[in-house]
C-alpha cells in the first residue's frame, strides 16, 4: 500500500536532471536531431509525412524570420525539446495512465505500450514536443542493424518524447552502482548533448549546485521558455550574451 | 337574439378552429390512433425507400467500414491530424454527434417535466434521434484513436497490470458520463415503448407478432404494471436532465481543461451545451418534417402547431448560443493575450475565416430572421431547413473550436493548416447510418407514443369563461 | 370431480369497460358484493391512477431499487477514486496534481452514482412487473385500443352473480378469463 503523503510534489523540489542549451553556440547543424534518431530508434517518416508536419523528431531546430522585407533579421537558433516540466499539462490528460511522472528520476514517462492514441497529451504540450507515430513507417535495409537495443522500437497508434535518454541515465547509473559510487558529472549525457559540435547544449543534474548544468544555469540571463504558463521547464536557454 | 347566435356560431367556429391546430383537442378514439400509427409503420417499403436504403447502407460499407479498415490497418496518418492538429474532424463530428443526441434527451425529459403538452406526439422521435446519435459519436470517438484496439483499457477493470483509468483526465470523466448517458437515454427510449410494443403486438402476426412479443415482455397494463413503468419514467424523466447537462459541459473540458489558446475558457460549459442543444432541436425539427412528410398518416399526429412550438424553442436556443458566443468573444478579445489576440484574428481573418461569417450567419442571422414570424416558423419545410442550416452552422462552430483553433499555439514554429482526409468519406458514413438507422427504426418501431397522445387528449377540455371558450389541461399524473 | 371440489374452485372473471366511468362504478359495486381489492385488478391501456378508480395505493418498489442502485453506484465511484488508486504497486503521479484529485472525483462520484441509480431503475420495472414474462396470460387484444378490464378472481359459486353486476354496470363483455399466449 502508498500513502499518499510519500508521494511529492515536484512543484515543491527542484527536478533532478536538467539541460542548458546557449543558443549563441548553435550552429543549426542538426546533429543533435540525427544522432537523437539514431539513439532512440525514431522512425524515418519520408518526405511526403514530414512535409505535412508529421516528422517525429524527438528535438528540432526551430528558426524564425523577425521583421518585414527588407528589413528582415533571422533569430537565433532555437532546439526544442520536451522540457520535462515539474509541473507537466500532458501529463493528467491522459485517460489510460501512459504518460506519468518519474519519482526517481524527476523526469516525464511516456510508457508506449500502455498508450491507445488519444493524443490528448500533445495537444495538451505549450512546447508541442511530442511526436506521433502516424504510421508503421519502414526501415530500409540495412537500417534495422542500426537499432539501439536499449531502446523500445515503437508501433503506430502511439505517442513518443524525449526521453533525456533515460537508458543512458539508467546505464551510468548501474555503472556507479556497482562501483559503488554515485554518478560524477559529466559521466555521461545525452545523444544529442554529446552529438553537438559546439558544445551549445550541455546535460547534468540541476539538483548538485557544482555540477557544469547548475553553474551554467546560474549565470544569470538565460530564460525558460513559456515559464509564464507555471510548468517548471527544466531546459534554460541562453541568447544573445 | 340573432346577437346571441351569432356568437354562440363564432365561439363554435373558435372552437373548431382550435381543434383543427392542436392534436390534444382533436381526439380520436385510441383503436383507431393504433391503427393509423401501425399503418404508417408496416406500410411495405416503396421502391423510393429500397433505392435511399441501398444507397446509404452501400455508402455505410464503403465509406464507415471499409474506410475504417483501412485507417485501423494503415494508421492515423490516414487522416488529416498532424502536428499542431492532433485532434481533427472525428473529434468535431463526435462534439456534433453528441450535441444532436441532446435534443431528445431535452424533449423527452425537460418538456415532460414541465409537462408541456406538445411534445406528446414526437418524444419517441426525438428519443430514438439521441440514440441513433450516440451511436454515431462512439463510432466517431474509436475512429480518433490511434490505437482503438485497446480501447477496453479506458474501462475501469480489474487487471493483472493493477492499472485503473486515470480519474485525473477529462476523458476518463467523457468515457463515464457518455457510458452513463447511452445507457440512460437508450433505457429511456425503451421503458414508453412498452406499451406500444404490447399494442403492436397485439395486431400484427407472422414474425412481427414475435418480434414485438419479445420485446414487449409481457406487458398487459395491469395498475401494477403501469405504477411502476410511471415511477421509473419519471425517475428517469429527472435523472436524465443532470447527465444530460454533465455529458456535454464534460465534452467541453476536454477542450477547456487544456493549456491552450483560446480553449482554456470557463464558459465552455454552458457554452457546448446551449450549442448541442441548438444543434439538436435543429436536426429535431427536420426529422419531424421528413417523417410527417413521407410516412403515412403522420399529418394527423404532427402539426403546424408543433413546428410552431419547436420553432419558437430553437429561436430562444439561438438567442442563447449568441449570448455565450459572445461572452466567450469577449472576453477573450478584452483579455488581450498574444496568443488568444493571434487566434482570434485567424479565426475571423485566416484562410478560412469565411467558415467563421458562415457560422454566424448560419447560428443567428437565418434562424432569427425566420423564426420570428409565427406564420413563417409554423411552415414545415420552413422549419426544417432552418434546422439543416443551423446544424450546418454548428458542425463549423465545432471545426472552428477544433481543427482551426489548434492550428495557433503558443510554438509559431509548428503552426500549420489542417486538411482533412480519411476523415470525409467516414464522417459522411456516419450521417448514413444515422439516416439508415432512422429508416429501419421507422419500419419496427411505433413512432408515435400511442397511449402517450391519448392521455394527453384526456387531459385536455374545453372549458368557458363567461362567453370565452378556453382550453384547459388537467393533470392526470 | 367431485360437486364439492368444483364449488371451491376459483375461477377469473375478465369483463371489458369502455370508459372510466362505469368501471368505477363496477369496481364499487363488486365491492358490495363481498369481493376483496386484492382480488381485482385493473388493465388498461393507458396509466390509470388508483384515485380515479377508487382503487387502494399501488405499492411500488421502483424508487427503492433507484435508491439502492444509486448507493451502489456512489460505493463503486468511492472504490474507484479512493480505493483503487492504493492499490497499485508503486505511486503513480501526474503532474503536480494530488494524489486523489477533489473536482474530478467529484464528476466520477456523479457519473457513477447516476449510471447505477438510472440502471437499478431500469431493472425495477423488470423486477416489479416480472418483466420479461412470455407465459399465457388473461389478457384481451382490445385494451391496448383503450379499454378498460376489470379481472375478478371469485369463487366459482359466485361466478354467475358477479358477471350480472359486471354487465349491469355498463360491461361491453363479461366471460370468464382464460390463460391465452399473447
Amino acid at each position: 500500500m502508498i500513502r499518499p503523503e510519500e508521494i511529492k510534489m515536484s512543484e515543491e523540489e527542484t527536478g533532478k536532471w536538467g539541460m542548458v542549451i546557449n543558443q549563441d553556440l548553435c550552429t543549426g547543424c542538426q546533429a543533435c536531431v540525427a544522432a537523437c534518431a539514431m539513439e532512440n530508434n525514431i522512425s524515418f517518416v519520408g518526405e511526403v509525412d514530414s512535409g505535412y508536419g508529421r516528422s517525429m523528431h524527438w528535438i528540432r531546430i526551430e528558426r524564425f524570420w523577425e521583421g518585414e522585407y527588407p528589413e528582415v533579421k533571422m533569430t537565433p537558433q532555437q532546439p526544442m525539446l520536451c522540457q520535462q516540466c515539474g509541473h507537466a499539462n500532458c501529463e493528467p490528460v491522459c485517460p489510460a495512465y501512459a504518460t506519468v511522472h518519474s519519482q526517481a528520476e524527476k523526469l516525464n514517462l511516456q510508457v508506449y505500450n500502455r498508450c491507445v492514441g488519444t493524443r490528448y497529451c500533445a495537444n495538451n504540450c505549450p512546447y508541442q514536443v511530442r511526436a506521433f507515430n502516424w504510421r508503421d513507417y519502414k526501415r530500409p535495409e540495412p537500417l534495422p542493424n542500426q537499432l539501439n537495443p536499449d531502446v523500445t522500437v515503437r508501433r503506430m497508434g502511439v505517442m513518443e518524447k524525449c526521453t533525456f535518454c533515460i537508458q543512458r541515465i539508467h546505464k551510468a547509473q548501474d555503472v556507479a552502482k556497482s562501483e559503488g559510487r554515485e554518478v560524477y558529472d559529466g559521466e555521461f549525457t545525452t545523444a544529442c548533448a554529446q552529438a553537438c559540435p559546439a558544445n551549445a547544449i550541455v546535460f547534468g543534474r540541476v539538483d548538485h549546485p557544482e555540477s557544469l548544468v547548475s553553474q551554467l544555469a546560474r549565470k544569470g540571463h538565460g530564460i525558460k521558455h513559456l515559464e509564464e504558463l507555471g510548468t517548471y521547464p527544466q531546459i534554460t536557454y541562453f541568447k544573445e550574451g | 337574439m340573432s346577437d346571441l347566435k351569432q356568437h354562440k356560431d363564432a365561439a363554435k367556429s373558435h372552437e373548431e378552429h382550435l381543434r383543427e391546430k392542436h392534436l390534444m383537442l382533436d381526439p380520436l378514439p385510441r383503436g383507431k390512433m393504433n391503427e393509423m400509427v401501425m399503418e404508417a409503420m408496416m406500410a411495405p417499403p416503396t421502391w423510393k425507400w429500397w433505392l435511399v436504403f441501398t444507397l446509404l447502407a452501400g455508402f455505410v460499407v464503403w465509406g464507415l467500414f471499409y474506410k475504417w479498415g483501412v485507417l485501423i490497418t494503415k494508421g492515423q496518418g490516414e487522416a488529416g491530424v498532424m502536428r499542431p492538429d492532433y485532434w481533427g474532424i472525428f473529434l468535431v463530428n463526435t462534439v456534433f454527434w453528441i450535441g444532436i443526441s441532446h435534443a431528445g434527451t431535452f424533449i423527452s425529459a425537460i418538456l415532460r417535466v414541465f409537462r408541456s403538452e406538445f411534445r406528446r406526439p414526437f418524444t419517441r422521435a426525438a428519443e430514438l434521434m439521441t440514440t441513433f446519435g450516440l451511436v454515431q459519436a462512439g463510432f466517431s470517438i474509436f475512429m480518433h484513436m490511434g490505437r482503438v484496439w485497446l480501447a477496453y483499457w479506458l474501462m475501469p477493470y480489474p487487471n493483472q497490470r493493477m492499472l485503473w483509468p486515470n480519474l485525473h483526465s477529462p476523458l476518463t470523466w467523457d468515457l463515464l458520463a457518455i457510458t452513463t448517458y447511452v445507457l440512460g437515454s437508450t433505457m429511456y427510449l425503451f421503458l414508453p415503448l412498452i406499451p406500444d410494443m404490447a399494442m403492436a403486438r397485439d395486431r400484427s402476426t407472422g414474425w412481427r407478432k414475435t418480434f414485438y412479443k419479445i420485446l414487449a415482455l409481457g406487458f398487459r397494463g395491469t395498475e401494477g404494471e403501469w405504477t411502476h413503468l410511471r415511477n421509473a419514467m419519471n425517475i428517469f424523466a429527472f435523472a436524465i436532465i443532470p447527465v444530460m447537462f454533465s455529458v456535454h459541459t464534460i465534452v467541453s473540458w476536454d477542450f477547456a481543461a487544456a493549456t491552450r489558446p483560446g480553449w482554456n475558457s470557463t464558459i465552455f460549459g454552458p457554452y457546448f451545451v446551449i450549442g448541442a442543444l441548438h444543434s439538436g432541436m435543429g436536426a429535431a425539427i427536420a426529422v419531424l418534417a421528413v417523417i410527417r412528410g413521407t410516412m403515412k398518416n403522420m399529418k394527423y399526429f404532427i402539426r403546424p402547431e408543433h413546428f410552431d412550438a419547436v420553432g419558437k424553442l430553437m429561436l430562444i436556443i439561438s438567442m442563447g448560443w449568441t449570448y455565450f458566443f459572445f461572452n466567450d468573444y469577449m472576453v477573450q478579445w478584452y483579455g488581450g493575450d498574444k496568443w488568444t489576440r493571434q487566434l482570434l484574428h485567424f479565426h475571423e481573418a485566416g484562410p478560412l475565416g469565411w467558415l467563421w461569417f458562415v457560422m454566424l450567419i448560419s447560428n443567428i442571422a437565418i434562424p432569427w430572421a425566420i423564426l420570428w414570424n409565427q406564420k413563417w416558423r409554423s411552415t414545415p419545410w420552413l422549419v426544417a431547413t432552418v434546422g439543416i442550416i443551423i446544424n450546418v452552422g454548428m458542425w463549423i462552430e465545432r471545426y472552428v473550436i477544433i481543427p482551426i483553433s489548434v492550428t495557433i499555439n503558443r510554438m509559431p514554429f509548428t503552426w500549420r493548416m489542417y486538411t482533412p482526409g480519411i476523415e470525409i468519406p467516414m464522417g459522411l458514413g456516419t450521417v448514413a447510418l444515422f439516416i439508415l438507422l432512422y429508416m429501419i427504426a421507422s419500419k419496427l418501431i411505433p413512432l408515435i407514443p400511442v397511449w402517450e397522445v391519448q392521455e394527453g387528449q384526456m387531459a385536455h377540455a374545453f372549458k368557458k369563461f363567461g362567453r370565452e371558450t378556453v382550453v384547459t389541461v388537467s393533470e392526470l399524473e | 370431480m367431485t360437486d364439492t371440489k368444483i364449488d371451491t374452485k376459483i375461477v377469473d372473471v375478465l369483463a371489458v369497460f369502455p370508459d372510466l366511468e362505469p368501471a368505477a362504478n363496477a369496481i364499487e359495486q363488486l365491492r358490495t358484493l363481498g369481493v376483496h381489492d386484492d382480488c381485482m385488478n385493473v388493465i388498461s391501456g393507458i396509466p390509470v391512477t388508483e384515485a380515479m378508480l377508487g382503487r387502494p395505493h399501488q405499492w411500488t418498489n421502483v424508487p427503492r431499487i433507484a435508491m439502492g442502485g444509486a448507493i451502489l453506484g456512489f460505493l463503486g465511484a468511492v472504490f474507484l477514486a479512493y480505493i483503487a488508486p492504493f492499490l497499485y504497486p508503486y505511486p503513480i503521479q501526474v503532474s503536480t496534481q494530488s494524489f486523489i484529485p477533489g473536482p474530478p472525483t467529484a464528476v466520477v462520484l456523479f457519473e457513477l452514482t447516476m449510471l447505477g441509480m438510472l440502471l437499478s431503475t431500469f431493472l425495477g420495472v423488470f423486477l416489479d412487473s416480472l418483466f420479461p414474462n412470455y407465459r399465457p396470460m388473461k389478457y384481451v387484444p382490445e385494451i391496448s385500443d383503450g379499454k378498460i378490464a376489470i379481472l375478478v378472481e371469485c369463487p366459482h359459486a359466485d361466478e354467475k352473480k358477479i358477471m350480472d353486476a359486471l354487465m349491469k354496470t355498463g360491461a361491453e363483455s363479461v366471460r370468464p378469463a382464460e390463460a391465452q399466449h399473447l
